[in-house]
């Protein structure tokens, strides 16, 4: 069975491929892992290997073609087969007579009819051949409508007009991003390539600017995206007494000052702190939800989002129950560092690498958000600014308390509602009953 | 035809006798001691000189021929040499007297003319003369190497420019007397007043006729010579040219000076041969040659034998012939006996011949004759005598030499200017009028009745509400070309025309209506039915210089006029070397309606003979544009008219036909209607049948056809026609011609060949059937219509929706036609 070689889709902006050089002839012998050609993109240049063994039976570019990705650039196969199959264009039009009640009844545009089965000799006008190679037109299949059944310019027109006019990437994404074809057509045969799809608004026009996204973008996104895809996420809201952990910070401020003590230790650190001891009552939180089993882990592995110039990160801290609070401290501030300069190891970025990530909008005032969990973790909380609330301080004296926003999105399918709130609880208790690991020095 | 002439029936059915005069034959009988009163020693030496030269020259070529070598100079000469050794006497006898004025043509066997002719002009003209005419020849090209090699006199110089000229033209060299393009049988210079020899048996016998007439007609002194052979006078041609010259209405209805005959002697070379036929006693049955003048008219031209083994007696005839001439009696015929010792050419055995016959005629040579005369007339000494002959074998040497040197006489440089012969097919002149003085015509041209009646005639078929005008009313097609006619006439002194009926009856067609009243007879006149002389006189008038439109009525007469429209007509202009010029226009007429002799489209056979213009306009716009740019040329233009259009209107140039000059550049196709689906490309009046076509293929298929009427055949600018094709992907070349070998073929096969990549089915041509032409009742089935346009279209090049065929043009039945050859 014969089999197409395609050139590859190197990357997922590439629209086409220049073929550089074929290192194998047509009707060359060729063994699986053979370098068949090379090929470049607009920045690098690839080699493509056989897949198979077999002949080489047919190629249907030569050097210097530019070339649509995932379009067949060659058949590898056994003397004798048929490549007309995978000849380009011929799958296209093979598709035709689904739409062909859309072709205008002109006496230019007869019926697209296809012969069952291509005998390799085809009747057809100069004319037609011409512009069958100009529209890609894979014009073997198809039945002639001139006299003696020969292939005219019309049945190539009309095959076209029938034809996909966007490249197998463009309709991809034209699909998934409700774009249109625009003006322009880049590819061959006048097709439009991804390139040239515009999102047309009726409100606005094309009035604005396209951004591409950086690389780091496409990670966010494509990770945030798989998030809420594969995971059924809900969040709880709680909020904490801060009045303790406020003023553990503020005697922390003060030795720190004082130089009594190197680390700074902040709010955050001091939550992290919190949060660690509650996972470690809580275990089925502090995992991976891994479809059909979960991962429990051991140890607390604590992610911490960082807000960076070049995007959010979530580095790792490993063993963070092991540590003390200081040492927590310091470690949280190191790999935030490490993510502000772009030079944390990627290891620690995967979200495979945390059993559990905090993200901390506090500083920036949010009052309640819904974090997105950082999948296969099977919870994310939120730590939310500090608002004063009014407060029951007992004998029906009412007064105004710092209170912390907890936010905890958790994935249903690893968790119930119900342990996520006590999760959430504890982490509240924790936060309100946070004590000094140490006396503070008087 | 003039109503000035009454045929009274009690006169001509009178019973009576035709008497004729006694038709003297070698008559001559003077010694040379007796016309020493008449000729200096000096003229008689020259006499003999001139016969001595043209001996040596013929037997120069003679030894080059069958040897490859004269004394001692070797050369191959593949070419042609018919050869006159012995017929000096005749050659020099007739030249003798003649000044540079006077015109001869020859035949295949002239190089003896053209020495004599020559030699005869250099003791007419001056040294200045002499020098103007070779240094401005060609620039200067073939006296460059005579004139580098002199020393001595001019008219010494000016013989070897003679005789390496004409040698070098044999032996095919650029700096021959015509570039080498005319060769031995074709070498002729004019400015001695040597017109073209004619490889064609007779070829002169009508083109003299023309020359002739240019002479008279424009008032030119001299007279034409034309020298034909003795077998020639069993040709159509030289018995039409002589009907012609014949005319009485030279005598009977040419006005004031311009009454009288042809400056005309038919000089029957009689060599007595006719290849290997003898025309005394086997091929021929008038005896004596002479005898055929007494027939053709009361003068009976003046006819007589001559024996032209005596210089003296050739020379005594002319000095009496041209007397005859300039009392405008005219034409004569001259017997001139004469005897060939070479072969018709170097390849004959003389089988038909006794080595007897040969040897009894050596006896009587005219040189050795004339010497020996000359000697006991005390003119010239033997010493003298053998002096002229070395001097004689000493100026062949040299110019042998001269001409076969590749360096001092090259052959055109085809390598390095492969256009060189292309380039000479045509003059591509654009000339106001061939001669500035002021044309004869019997009143201005606004009282004209004709242009005046024009004047009130609509010149768009159509009026704003695109209803046509009534037929009388219309601005037709005939008005086109008559338009143009009336035109050149009032521009041109030197533009006639004749034919069949052209005068008083207007032609056949009514093109000439109004002409008979605006021009002299001289300049329109009805020309016996011969279309052979129509066209072969027209060709020698032109040749002399002026303009002529010749008209032969039905296309169908083309094949009277086989040789002048494609031998003699196509070939002048290159064979002098763009010497001459060709401003002929001949018009001719596609039949409808009269069957197969006079209903046919012979385009084709025009077309395929290179250095004739061919168009075929079919609307008056057209006609009129393509008229003028013909009469403007000077360049042979066949034009073809077609009687399907005569009363046709213009339906497409808006605005209508202009009233002024314009030009439509010949070969030019117009596209008459723009389309995008299929082109159709018509010759001639099947634009109509095509248009409808068009209509049809819009209305009922949805079918966008563009129609391009050809106007020209050759020159044909393809460039429109390949835009369109590359548009429309398909074409249907047609016309009425008969489909086999028709232009419409040629015109396929070419865009075949510059479209391929554009066509989107083969170029398919619909013309008339293979067969005769029917009754017009039949004519339907005969001629493209636009049904068969479309159902070629179907059949062949694209299947309309829902369009049933009534005509079979699959191709099993062109294979089916083809194999029975219908």
């Amino acid at each position: 069975m014969a089999i197409p070689v395609l050139m590859p889709r190197q990357g997922q902006s590439v629209e086409t491929c220049i073929l550089g050089e074929w290192l194998k002839k047509k009707g060359d012998v060729v063994k699986a892992g053979d370098i068949l050609f090379s090929y470049e993109t607009d920045k690098a240049s690839f080699e493509e290997d056989a897949k198979a063994d077999g002949i080489l039976l047919d190629v249907f570019f030569a050097e210097g073609d530019e070339v649509p990705v995932l379009v067949n650039v060659a058949v590898i196969g056994a003397i004798g087969e048929s490549v007309d199959e995978f000849r380009p264009g011929g799958q296209v039009a093979a598709t035709a007579p689904e739409t062909q009640d859309t072709v205008a009844e002109t006496v230019a545009a007869p019926e697209v009819k296809k012969v069952a089965e291509p005998s390799g000799k085809v009747k057809i006008s100069p004319r037609a051949k011409n512009t069958a190679e100009k529209m890609g037109v894979d014009y073997q299949i198809l039945q002639g409508s001139g006299p003696d059944g020969r292939i005219i310019e019309r049945d190539i027109e009309a095959a076209a007009q029938v034809m996909p006019k966007l490249t197998p990437l463009a309709q991809e994404k034209a699909k998934a991003e409700s774009l249109k074809p625009g003006e322009t057509a880049s590819g061959l045969g006048g097709k439009t390539i991804a390139k040239d799809l515009i999102s047309y608004n009726p409100v606005y026009g094309d009035d604005f600017e396209v951004k591409k996204l950086t690389n780091m973008r496409k990670l966010i996104a494509k990770a945030m995206l798989t998030s809420l895809q594969n995971s059924a996420q809900l969040t709880h809201h709680m909020s904490a007494d801060a009045r303790k952990i406020m003023a553990l910070r503020k005697k922390f401020k003060k030795v720190l000052d004082a130089g009594q003590i190197s680390q700074n230790i902040t709010i955050n650190d001091l939550v992290c702190f919190a949060v660690i001891k509650a996972l470690k009552k809580y275990p089925q939180v502090n995992s991976h939800f891994i479809g059909d089993s979960m991962r429990w882990f051991k140890k607390v592995h604590l992610g911490l989002a960082v807000d960076t110039d070049r995007g959010l990160m979530v580095p790792v801290v490993k063993n963070a129950d092991d540590l003390s609070l200081e040492g927590l401290s310091a470690q949280l501030q190191a790999i935030a560092g490490q993510c502000r300069k772009g030079n944390v190891s990627p290891e620690l970025l995967a979200p495979e690498a945390a059993s559990f990530t905090i993200s901390n909008l506090g500083n920036y005032g949010v009052e309640m958000f819904t974090p997105v969990i950082n999948i296969p973790q099977t919870a994310i909380l939120g730590v939310c600014t500090i608002v004063p609330r009014p407060k029951d301080l007992g004998d029906g004296v009412y007064g105004f308390v710092p209170m912390m926003g907890l936010s905890l999105t958790y994935d249903h399918q690893a968790l119930d509602g119900g342990e996520a709130t006590l999760f959430l609880r504890e982490i509240k208790e924790q936060i309100e009953n946070l004590t000094a690991p140490f006396p503070f020095p008087q | 035809m003039p109503k000035s002439q009454f045929i009274d029936p009690s006169e001509v059915r009178k019973a009576g006798e035709i008497t004729f005069s006694p038709v003297p034959v070698n008559q001559y009988n003077k010694s040379v001691e007796e016309e020493k009163a008449n000729f200096s020693n000096e003229d008689l030496l020259r006499i003999y000189r001139d016969m001595v030269v043209i001996r040596e020259f013929e037997t120069m070529l003679n030894l080059v021929k069958i040897r490859g070598d004269y004394n001692g100079i070797a050369y191959d000469h593949p070419g042609p040499a018919h050869l006159s050794i012995g017929q000096e006497a005749a050659a020099v006898g007739m030249a003798y007297t003649l000044g540079v004025e006077d015109f001869i043509f020859g035949s295949h066997r002239s190089h003896g003319e053209i020495l004599a002719k020559g030699l005869s002009a250099i003791a007419k003209l001056s040294d200045e003369q002499l020098m103007q005419v070779m240094e401005s020849h060609f620039d200067g090209i073939t006296f460059a190497p005579v004139k580098n090699r002199h020393s001595g006199t001019v008219k010494e110089l000016a013989v070897k420019f003679l005789i390496y000229g004409t040698l070098a033209e044999i032996f095919a060299r650029e700096t021959g007397f015509n570039k080498g393009l005319g060769g031995s049988m074709h070498a002729f210079f004019t400015p001695f007043g040597v017109y073209p020899n004619n490889a064609i048996v007779g070829g002169s016998g009508d083109i003299a006729v023309g020359a002739a007439l240019y002479k008279k007609v424009n008032r030119k002194p001299g007279i034409v010579v034309a020298n034909i052979g003795d077998a020639s006078m069993a040709c159509g041609p030289v018995w039409e040219g002589l009907a012609f010259a014949t005319m009485d209405q030279f005598n009977e209805l040419w006005e004031g000076n311009m009454k009288g005959g042809l400056p005309l002697i038919i000089n029957i070379m009689n060599n007595q041969y006719g290849m290997g036929g003898q025309t005394c006693g086997e091929t021929a049955g008038y005896n004596i040659a002479a005898r055929i003048g007494a027939g053709l008219n009361a003068d009976q031209l003046h006819a007589e034998r001559v024996d032209g083994y005596n210089p003296l007696a050739v020379i005594d005839a002319y000095k009496r012939k041209r007397k005859i001439l300039e009392e405008k009696r005219g034409p004569v015929l001259l017997d001139v006996l004469t005897y060939r010792y070479s072969g018709h050419s170097p390849s004959d055995a003389s089988s038909y011949r006794s080595k007897e016959e040969v040897e009894a005629w050596e006896a009587q040579d005219s040189i050795a004759w004339f010497g020996r005369e000359l000697v006991k007339a005390g003119v010239s000494t033997e010493e003298k005598l053998t002096g002229i002959k070395g001097d004689t074998i000493s100026l062949m040497e040299s110019s042998l030499k001269l001409a076969i040197d590749y360096d001092i006489s090259p052959r055109m440089d085809m390598a390095k200017y492969p256009n060189l012969i292309g380039e000479m097919m045509f003059g591509n002149e654009s000339v106001d009028r061939m001669e500035d003085r002021t044309p004869e015509v019997n009143h201005p041209m606004a009282e004209n009745p004709r242009v005046q009646q024009l004047a009130k005639k609509e010149r768009f078929a159509f009026d704003e509400n695109g209803k046509a005008h009534s037929k009388i009313k219309t601005y037709a097609y005939r008005d086109g070309i008559f338009e143009a006619i009336i035109d050149r006439f009032y521009k041109d002194p030197t533009l006639i025309a004749y034919g069949e009926e052209n005068r008083d009856w207007g032609g056949a067609f009514a093109v000439y209506r109004g002409l008979t009243e605006a021009l002299p007879y001289h300049r329109l006149f009805n020309s016996p039915i011969a279309e052979g002389a129509i066209v072969g006189t027209a060709i020698g008038y032109a040749m002399c210089g002026g303009r002529v439109i010749p008209e032969i009525m039905y296309c169908d007469f083309l094949g009277r006029c086989g040789d002048q429209v494609f031998n003699q007509l196509p070939k002048w202009q290159a064979m002098s070397g763009n010497v001459i010029k060709m401003p002929v226009v001949l018009r001719v007429s596609v039949g409808s309606k009269y069957g197969a002799q006079h209903s046919q489209d012979w385009t084709a056979l025009t077309a395929q003979i290179p250095g004739l213009k061919v168009v075929f306009p079919a609307t008056p716009y057209d006609a009129k544009g393509l008229m003028n740019a013909a009469l403007q040329g000077t360049d042979p233009v066949i034009f073809f008219e077609s009687q399907r259009l005569y009363d046709m209107g213009e339906m497409f140039h808006k605005g209508g036909v202009p009233e002024g000059y314009y030009e439509i550049p010949i070969g030019e196709p117009d596209i008459k209607r723009e389309g995008k689906d299929v082109t159709i490309l018509t010759i001639g009046a099947t634009l109509y049948r095509a248009m409808e076509a068009a209509d049809i293929l819009q209305e009922k298929y949805g079918v966008s056809a563009e129609v391009i009427d050809a106007r020209s055949l050759s020159p044909f600018n393809y460039e429109p026609v390949l835009a369109s094709v590359k548009k429309t992907g398909r074409i249907v070349i047609s016309g009425d011609a008969s489909t086999r070998g028709s232009f419409m073929k040629e015109m396929a096969q070419t865009i075949s060949e510059l479209a391929f990549d554009d066509l989107d089915a083969p170029p398919v041509v619909v013309g008339s059937r293979n067969w005769i032409t029917p009754a017009y009742e039949l004519e339907n089935s005969f001629f493209p219509c636009a049904e068969w346009l479309i159902d070629a279209i179907h059949e062949k090049i694209v299947p309309l929706k829902g369009h049933v065929v009534k005509n079979n043009f699959t191709s099993a039945e062109q294979i089916r036609r083809n194999k029975l050859g219908v």
